[in-house]
C-alpha cells in the first residue's frame, strides 16, 4: 500500500514540476517523495521507474489519442524502439535512479 | 555503507540526466532523448489536435488591433488599420507558422549550416561564403537602409519576427531545433538580403563560362557554336517587335573578343539542374468567355518540405494583396490586388562573369589591372563547425568580387583564379519592386515597380482589371559585346569589364500585343531586331513552343481551361525525336519484347500522364542515348556541360556523321544507328531491372517518382508523389522539380477571381495536418478558390480561427 501511494505522489508531485518547468525537474520530484518515503533503495527505484514510466507513457498516450497519431507514427520512424516504449523507459530510469538516491539519504 | 550506496545512486542520477540532456553524434546524430522524448515539453508538444479555437495575443510596438482570420486551408488574411501593424504581424504570423524553414533557409545562405550539422556541411558553407552571398546580402541590407519606406517596413516585420521569437520556451520550438538541439536567433535585416541572395544563386548562378572556355579549348570554336549555339533556331521569342525598338542603343567601344586559350581546372562545386524554369501567360479578355483577362504562372523550383512559398492575404487602408511571399520577405512576391495580378519566370539571363586574375606574386596581394597592381583585400571567414573547433577561411576580394576557387578550394592552383562578378554583388531594392507591384493599380504603376528590380533577371507578365496585359523581362543588365560573357574574361583588362547598364527603358517588353496573348516559359527574349546583344546559358525550346500552339488556338478562355493547360503532359521533344528514333530502330531485328515496346511507342500520343507506359520506355531510351552521345563530356576531366535536348535532337536528325557518336571507351567506331540500338536494348534493361525491384507496371508516375523531401532530407518528413509531367512539358515536374506554385487570376471588373495551390502546405509544422494538405490535390491538379474578402465580415463562412493582435498597453 506504502508502495502504491509512493508511486501516486510521485506521478502527482512530478506532473506539477513538469507542468513548469524543464524535465530534469521530476527527478527533484521523485528525489523529495523517495526521501519522504524512505523504502528500501530496490524499492523506492521501482516506484520512481513505474511513476514516470507511467506518468510519461499516460501523457504520451493522451497525446497521441487527441492529435490522431500525426507525429507518433513519423518520429516512431526515427527510432529503432517503439516511441511509447521509449518514452516510458527513458522517463522511468531517471525516475527511478532519482527515487532510490532519495530514499538512499535517510540514515 | 549507506553513504556510498547514496554517493553512487546520485551520480548514476546526475550521469543519466546529463547524458539525456544532451545530444550524440555517433555517426548518426542522436537528439537529447529526456528533453526529446518528454511528453509535456519534447516533440510530443509540437502534435497539433485537429481542433482550434480563437485566441488574443498581445505583442509589444502594436499601435491597433489587427486580426488574422485563418480560412480552411490556414492562409491568413491579415486586417490591419495601418501599415506598420500590417507588416509587424505578418513578421509574427509567418515565423509562428515557419520558423524553422526562415532561418535555417537563410543560415544557408550566409554559409551556417555546419554549425547546425557539423563538419559534413563545411565545404557547402566555404563555397556560399566565397561566393559573396553574405558581401551581396550587406549591399541589399546598406541599399534597404536608404529608403525610408522599405526601411520602415522591415523594421516593422523583423520586430513582428522577434516578437514571436522571443515568446517561445522550449516546448514551443519547430521540430527541427528540439531534433537538432539548437535555439532560433532573432530575425534582422540582413536575413532579408540573404534571402533575396539565395534566390538569385537558385535562378541566375553559373559555372557556365568555365565549362564553356573548356569546351572551346577542347573542341574548338567551330564545333561549340554547333553544340551550343547563342540563339537556337525554334519557337517564339517572349516578345516577337520587330522593328519596334526605337530607342537609341548604348554602344560600347569595340574591343576585338579575345577567346580564352587555357582550361579552366577546377573541380564544379554543383551542375547546373534541369528543370528549374517556369511559365507565365496573360490572355487578354478579346480570348476570354468573360471578356476580362487571365493570368496564368507556374514557377517550377526545386520540391522541398516545407513548401519554398507561404500563402496570405494582407489588407489595410493602404493595400489588399493576396499571393504567396517567400517565408522571410513583408511583401507579397506573386500574386494579385484589386487591380491588377503579376507572375514571374526566370529569364535566365546571363549576370554572371568570371574574370581571370593575374597575382603579382603568391601572397596574392596585388593583382593586375591596365598595367597596375592594385591591393586586393583579404576577408577571413569563421565558421562555427558542431563539435568541432571553429574553421577559418581566408577569401581574397578584387575589385570584380571574390575569388571562389584557388588551391585551397575546388582549384589546382593560385594561379588559376578566377574572380566571380555577379549582379547579385551589387546594391539592389527588389523588396521595393514588390512592395509598389502589391499597391499597384495599373499597367503603369506596374512599369514603376519593376525599375527597381535588378536580378535575378524575371519574365514579369501582368494583367489587370481595366483589361491590360503585358510582358516585361527585368533585370539590370551589362551591356555586352557580341559573344561577350560566354567565356572567362581577361580580368587584367578593364576594357572587359561592365561598362554600362542597359536603361530600364530599353528592356524588352510589350503590353497588349495584337495576338491577344503574353506568355514566357524561359526561352529566348526577343526577336533579332533588338539592338542589345542577348546570351545565357539554357534557354528553353519546348515548353513555350506548347503554350503559344495551345494559347493562339484557344478561344472564350475560362480559369478552368487555363488550370487544364498548367496541367498539361504534352511532350514536345517526344513528338519530334520518337519517329526519328524509331525510324533508326530495324524492327525486324528487335527481340520479341523489343518489338512490343516498338509497337507501344509508336501508337503512344506524347502524353507524360501519370498512368503512361510509353512514357518511361520512350524517357529512359532517350537519356541513355543522350548520355551515350555525349560521353565526351561526362567522361572528361575538364568540368563541361552537354548540349541542350534541342541541340542533340536537330544534330541527330541534320548531321549523322558527327564524330561524338563514336563511344570513346570502345575500340569500334559507333554510328548513331548503333547508338540509337543499343540506347534502346540498355533501356528495356534498366526497365526490367526496375519492374522487378518494384513490382509493378513502369507507368510514368511510379517511375519518375517524384520526391518532395524535407529541406533537412529527413525521410519521415519528406512525400513522394505520384502524377504526369516533364522538364519539356507545360506541367515540368521531374523526379526533384516542378510546379512550386500554380495560380490562375480572373481579372475581372466585378472582382477578382484567383485559384492557386502548391505541394505542401502552409504549417511547417510536421505535427499539423497542414503540413501537406495540398501535395496530393497539387499531384492531381487540383485547385483551391483563393478567398479574397474585402472585410473581417466576409470571411465568416470559410473561417477556421481568428487570432487577435492587441498591443501591450503602457
Amino acid at each position: 500500500m506504502r508502495f502504491i501511494i509512493q508511486v501516486v505522489i510521485t506521478a502527482i508531485v512530478c506532473f506539477m514540476f513538469q507542468k513548469l518547468f524543464p524535465w530534469w525537474t521530476m527527478a527533484i520530484g521523485a528525489f523529495l517523495v523517495g526521501f519522504v518515503f524512505s523504502n528500501t533503495g530496490f524499492k523506492s527505484f521501482l516506484a520512481g521507474f513505474l511513476a514516470i514510466g507511467l506518468l510519461w507513457l499516460g501523457m504520451a498516450l493522451f497525446i497521441d489519442n487527441v492529435t490522431q497519431s500525426i507525429l507518433t507514427e513519423k518520429i516512431g520512424q526515427l527510432f529503432p524502439l517503439n516511441l511509447f516504449v521509449l518514452t516510458s523507459l527513458v522517463g522511468g530510469l531517471v525516475g527511478g535512479f532519482a527515487s532510490m538516491t532519495g530514499s538512499l539519504l535517510k540514515p | 555503507m549507506k553513504g556510498i550506496k547514496f554517493v553512487v545512486a546520485l551520480t548514476i542520477t546526475i550521469a543519466l540526466t546529463w547524458a539525456l540532456n544532451r545530444g550524440w553524434d555517433f555517426g548518426d546524430p542522436i537528439p537529447p532523448l529526456g528533453k526529446f522524448l518528454d511528453p509535456f515539453h519534447g516533440f510530443w508538444a509540437n502534435a497539433e489536435p485537429p481542433v482550434t479555437y480563437d485566441y488574443a495575443l498581445r505583442i509589444p510596438g502594436l499601435k491597433d488591433k489587427v486580426s488574422v482570420v485563418y480560412d480552411s486551408l490556414l492562409i491568413p488574411h491579415l486586417f490591419a488599420n495601418n501599415d506598420d501593424d500590417l507588416y509587424r504581424v505578418m513578421g509574427y504570423v509567418t515565423a509562428q507558422h515557419r520558423l524553422w524553414q526562415m532561418e535555417f533557409q537563410t543560415h544557408a545562405a550566409a554559409g551556417r549550416i555546419s554549425e547546425i550539422i557539423g563538419n559534413k556541411a563545411l565545404d557547402f558553407d566555404r563555397n556560399q561564403r566565397r561566393l559573396g552571398m553574405v558581401y551581396g546580402a550587406q549591399n541589399s541590407t546598406l541599399a534597404h537602409s536608404k529608403d525610408s519606406v522599405i526601411n520602415r517596413m522591415n523594421q516593422q516585420y523583423t520586430e513582428g519576427v522577434n516578437a514571436y521569437i522571443q515568446s517561445l520556451k522550449y516546448q514551443d520550438y519547430p521540430l527541427e531545433y528540439k531534433l537538432l538541439d539548437y535555439e532560433p536567433e532573432l530575425w534582422n535585416d540582413l536575413k532579408m538580403g540573404l534571402l533575396l541572395k539565395n534566390m538569385s544563386k537558385t535562378l541566375n548562378f553559373g559555372e557556365n563560362d568555365f565549362e564553356m572556355t573548356n569546351a572551346l579549348n577542347l573542341f574548338g570554336k567551330a564545333t561549340l557554336d554547333i553544340l551550343f549555339p547563342d540563339w537556337e533556331a525554334v519557337g517564339d521569342p517572349i516578345v516577337d517587335n520587330p522593328g519596334g525598338w526605337k530607342f537609341p542603343p548604348i554602344q560600347l567601344d569595340s574591343v576585338p573578343l579575345a577567346l580564352p586559350d587555357q582550361l579552366v581546372n577546377i573541380t564544379p562545386t554543383q551542375k547546373a539542374v534541369k528543370g528549374v524554369g517556369s511559365n507565365n501567360w496573360a490572355v487578354s479578355g478579346i480570348k476570354t468567355a468573360t471578356g476580362s483577362p487571365i493570368l496564368s504562372n507556374d514557377p517550377h523550383l526545386s520540391l522541398s518540405m516545407p513548401s519554398i512559398w507561404f500563402a496570405a492575404h494582407m489588407q489595410s487602408p493602404h493595400v489588399n494583396v493576396m499571393g504567396v511571399t517567400f517565408t522571410g520577405a513583408p511583401v507579397i512576391i506573386l500574386g494579385f490586388n484589386d487591380s491588377i495580378s503579376w507572375g514571374a519566370t526566370n529569364a535566365q539571363r546571363d549576370l554572371v562573369d568570371w574574370y581571370k586574375i593575374e597575382f603579382k606574386d603568391a601572397t596574392r596581394n596585388e593583382y593586375l589591372s591596365d598595367g597596375n597592381w592594385l591591393p586586393t583585400k583579404k576577408v577571413v571567414e569563421q565558421f562555427i563547425v558542431k563539435g568541432k573547433d571553429p574553421f577559418y577561411d581566408t577569401v581574397v576580394y578584387t575589385h570584380h568580387g571574390p575569388i571562389v576557387y584557388d588551391a585551397s578550394f575546388h582549384g589546382d592552383s593560385e594561379k588559376n583564379a578566377y574572380a566571380f562578378r555577379w549582379i547579385a554583388h551589387d546594391e539592389s531594392l527588389e523588396l521595393k519592386t514588390f512592395y509598389l507591384l502589391n499597391r499597384a493599380k495599373s499597367h503603369r504603376d506596374y512599369m514603376a515597380a519593376l525599375d527597381y528590380f535588378s536580378g535575378p533577371a524575371q519574365n514579369f507578365a501582368f494583367a489587370s482589371t481595366a483589361g491590360d496585359i503585358a510582358i516585361r523581362i527585368q533585370g539590370k543588365y551589362p551591356v555586352r559585346r557580341k559573344g561577350e560573357g560566354k567565356f572567362v574574361l581577361d580580368g587584367t583588362k578593364t576594357s572587359n569589364e561592365w561598362q554600362a547598364y542597359i536603361p530600364p527603358a530599353h528592356n524588352i517588353m510589350i503590353k497588349n500585343p495584337a495576338r491577344g496573348f503574353v506568355s514566357s516559359a524561359n526561352q529566348y527574349p526577343v526577336d533579332p531586331t533588338y539592338p542589345y546583344y542577348v546570351h545565357s546559358n539554357n534557354y528553353e525550346a519546348y515548353r513555350n513552343r506548347r503554350i503559344n500552339r495551345q494559347l493562339s488556338a484557344m478561344d472564350e478562355i475560362t480559369p478552368v481551361d487555363m488550370m487544364k493547360f498548367q496541367n498539361d503532359n504534352y511532350n514536345i521533344q517526344a513528338e519530334e525525336s520518337l519517329p526519328y528514333l524509331l525510324k533508326l530502330l530495324d524492327s525486324a531485328a528487335l527481340t520479341a519484347e523489343g518489338r512490343k515496346v516498338f509497337e507501344l511507342l509508336k501508337s503512344w500520343d506524347f502524353v507524360n500522364s501519370a498512368s503512361s507506359v510509353a512514357a518511361t520506355y520512350y524517357e529512359v531510351w532517350y537519356n541513355t542515348l543522350y548520355r551515350n552521345i555525349w560521353d565526351e563530356m561526362t567522361n572528361s576531366t575538364a568540368s563541361l556541360s552537354l548540349p541542350s535536348d534541342y541541340t542533340t535532337i536537330h544534330l541527330m536528325k541534320t548531321d549523322t556523321l558527327l564524330s561524338f557518336y563514336d563511344v570513346q571507351s570502345t575500340p569500334e567506331k559507333e554510328d548513331l544507328k548503333t547508338l540509337v540500338r543499343q540506347a534502346y536494348a540498355a533501356s528495356m534493361d534498366r526497365i526490367n531491372t526496375w519492374k522487378i525491384e518494384n513490382e509493378k507496371e513502369p507507368q510514368w508516375a511510379w517511375f519518375k517518382n517524384t520526391s518532395v523531401g524535407h529541406l533537412l532530407r529527413i525521410p519521415p518528413f519528406g512525400y513522394h508523389v505520384e502524377n504526369g509531367g516533364n522538364g519539356s512539358a507545360i506541367n515540368a515536374t521531374t523526379g526533384s522539380h516542378g510546379p512550386s506554385w500554380r495560380l490562375v487570376a480572373s481579372m475581372e471588373k466585378t472582382g477578382v477571381k484567383a485559384w492557386g495551390v502548391y505541394p505542401g502546405g502552409q504549417s511547417g509544422n510536421q505535427g499539423s495536418r497542414f503540413y501537406n494538405n495540398l501535395l496530393t490535390p497539387w499531384a492531381e491538379g487540383r485547385y483551391f478558390r483563393l478567398k479574397f474578402p474585402h472585410t473581417e465580415k466576409e470571411t465568416a463562412p470559410y473561417r477556421y480561427y481568428t487570432t487577435t493582435f492587441n498591443s501591450i498597453q503602457q
